[in-house]
């Protein structure tokens, strides 16, 4: 019975050994292949003049603008797969970049990430569904758009700033002196030193923050549906608040001036009120979410 | 005639609708057709209460400066150079080719979009010609009472609807906890969304849901507290945020 088991059972290992061999020779002359092409970057170089225009709209895949030279694009594309192309054309100073998908190309393979370097004056239009994009010491005027991507913009000034996606987080570090609107459906929004003559953030069912000053003589309004609103900002600061929630709670630290509203003033669902020289206005709104207003 | 050929004719359909009725290859069409007939029955209503909008809704400059904001952020405008000769500072409508590719089956959500902007407009905006609720609900209040029932008569001006809102409207149930029956024009989203991006199907369908149950319990709210401006504007603003999540599919889903 013994002989009989190891007489059988010798023939079925060098079966199963073949297999195991041939099954991981076509999964590492897979990768290897899928190696080999994840690697595979495309470089496009473009002269341009002062305040170029740039767009790129990707369905899958990161975006990453930088600047670069006065006078010159650089755009790295990385390709995760050959069911994706990238369409490019420059009209004068508009640049046009967008990812061709091929027919039965989804997310894992049609993925495009893209790199650029571009003058600090261009302005910017970004489009990606999935994400992330980000932007950062440049001067001239950010479109981003996305549905779930997370969006990061840094040192930006002089410029405006529009954002819109569904659900991604959105980060906004140092923009300066720039109308700043930001519409999201359910993304949280951070806010850290930014100002200017308009800031403006919509968000459905994400949480707003703002860490900074408003004292630069702007207009400055966070909504947000159900999300909470917080605020942090130097016991100097000059503002004129109103805040309200309809059905949450709200709560601020300052001694704030009171002052008219059109809003009847309920304790602990909204305050009125100014401090220092009133320079800029500060609207907080939510429908069910909390607000707070806090000393740094 | 097929699905397709009417779909893509539909723009000039409508429009020679104005001045008459469909031709007869089209007409038999929507009569053995009802996808078909059920898409032109929509657009006609949407078209319809758009008309009685535009006398009574004039929205403000700041509205139209927005759009004009957009559409450049879009690159579907630009504005003309200064040295320009004629009109200089009025913006331009860029070549098509510039412009981004819309889905010839997912055309239908820009008026949908616009629709459900103005349909909110009016509803946030119409203010009640008589006296109301004197006695406004505590602010604490859950939002856990019964609306209207939808379909039932309305009690006040404020609680009318337009026809084409009974559509893009939540279906409002008896308590703010029932989950929204998804509208015609929902359905319709998520349909052209599972066929564009089945990958991207729950994600729209969930925030499609979150962004229907916030609509519902702030028109609750509303319709116990009609003199709250202040809720009626977040109630504007959550068809507001619906009408971006129609946008971004109609950006995203090509």
């Amino acid at each position: 019975m013994v002989e009989f088991r190891k007489a059988s059972s010798q023939p079925a290992s060098i079966k199963n050994t073949a297999i195991v061999t041939a099954v991981l020779a076509t999964c590492l002359s897979s990768a290897l292949c899928s190696a080999a092409f994840a690697e595979a970057a495309k470089e496009f170089r473009y002269t341009v003049g002062a305040h170029a225009n740039i767009s790129v709209d990707t369905q899958y895949g990161s975006i990453s603008v930088k600047p670069g030279t006065d006078n010159e694009v650089v755009v790295t594309a990385t390709l995760k797969s050959d069911n994706v192309e990238v369409d490019q054309q420059q009209n004068g100073n508009r640049i046009e970049i967008a990812s061709h998908l091929l027919r039965g190309t989804d997310q894992r393979n049609g993925q495009v990430d893209y790199e650029l370097l571009i003058p600090p004056d261009a302005t910017v239009n970004l489009r990606s569904s999935t994400g992330p994009m980000s932007a950062e010491r440049l001067q001239g005027d950010l479109t981003l758009e996305g549905a779930e991507a997370a969006v990061n913009v840094r040192d930006v000034e002089n410029g405006h700033v529009h954002i819109r996606t569904m659900r991604g987080p959105i980060t906004l570090t140092d923009v300066r002196n720039g109308h700043v609107e930001v519409a999201s459906i359910s993304g949280d929004v951070h806010l850290k030193g930014v100002t200017g003559p308009l800031v403006q953030v919509t968000s459905g069912r994400g949480g707003i923050s703002y860490d900074g000053d408003f004292s630069s003589g702007g207009e400055y309004r966070f909504t947000t549906h159900t999300g909470d609103i917080r605020v942090l900002v130097p016991a100097d600061v000059s503002a004129d608040f109103k805040a309200r929630s309809v059905l949450g709670r709200v709560q601020h630290d300052f001694p704030l001036k009171p002052r008219h509203s059109r809003f009847p003033e309920e304790v602990g669902r909204s305050f009125f009120g100014t401090t220092g020289q009133a320079s800029s206005e500060v609207v907080l709104r939510s429908f069910s979410g909390r607000i707070r207003l806090k000393q740094r | 005639m097929t699905c397709s050929d009417v779909e893509q004719a539909l723009p000039e359909l409508l429009d020679g609708e104005a001045n008459g009725a469909f031709p007869t290859e089209v007409e038999s069409h929507l009569q053995s057709c009802a996808a078909c007939s059920g898409l032109v029955s929509d657009l006609e209503t949407i078209a319809g209460a758009a008309r009685t909008l535009a006398a009574s809704e004039e929205p403000p400059p700041r509205v139209w400066a927005r759009i004009a904001l957009e559409l450049r952020a879009e690159g579907l405008i630009r504005d003309q150079p200064a040295d320009a000769k004629l009109a200089p500072g009025r913006p331009i409508l860029l070549p098509t080719a510039a412009r981004r590719r819309w889905s010839s089956t997912a055309w239908w959500l820009a008026p949908v979009a616009a629709a459900l902007v103005a349909g909110g407009s009016y509803v946030v905006s119409h203010k009640p010609a008589t006296p109301v609720a004197q006695n406004q609900a505590p602010v604490n209040a859950a939002p856990s009472s019964a609306p209207s029932p939808a379909g039932s008569a309305p009690t006040t001006p404020w609680q009318c609807r337009l026809p084409a809102q009974a559509s893009m409207q939540p279906t409002v149930t008896a308590q703010t906890t029932v989950e929204p029956e998804p509208s015609a024009d929902d359905q319709q989203f998520l349909s052209a969304v599972s066929t564009r991006a089945p990958s991207m199907r729950a994600t729209y369908e969930n925030q499609l849901k979150a962004v229907n149950a916030d609509i519902l319990e702030t028109q609750a709210y509303v319709d116990r507290n009609p003199r709250d401006a202040e809720a009626r504007e977040h109630l504007m603003e959550a068809y507001q945020q619906k009408a971006l999540l129609y946008q971004i599919a109609l950006d995203r889903i090509q």
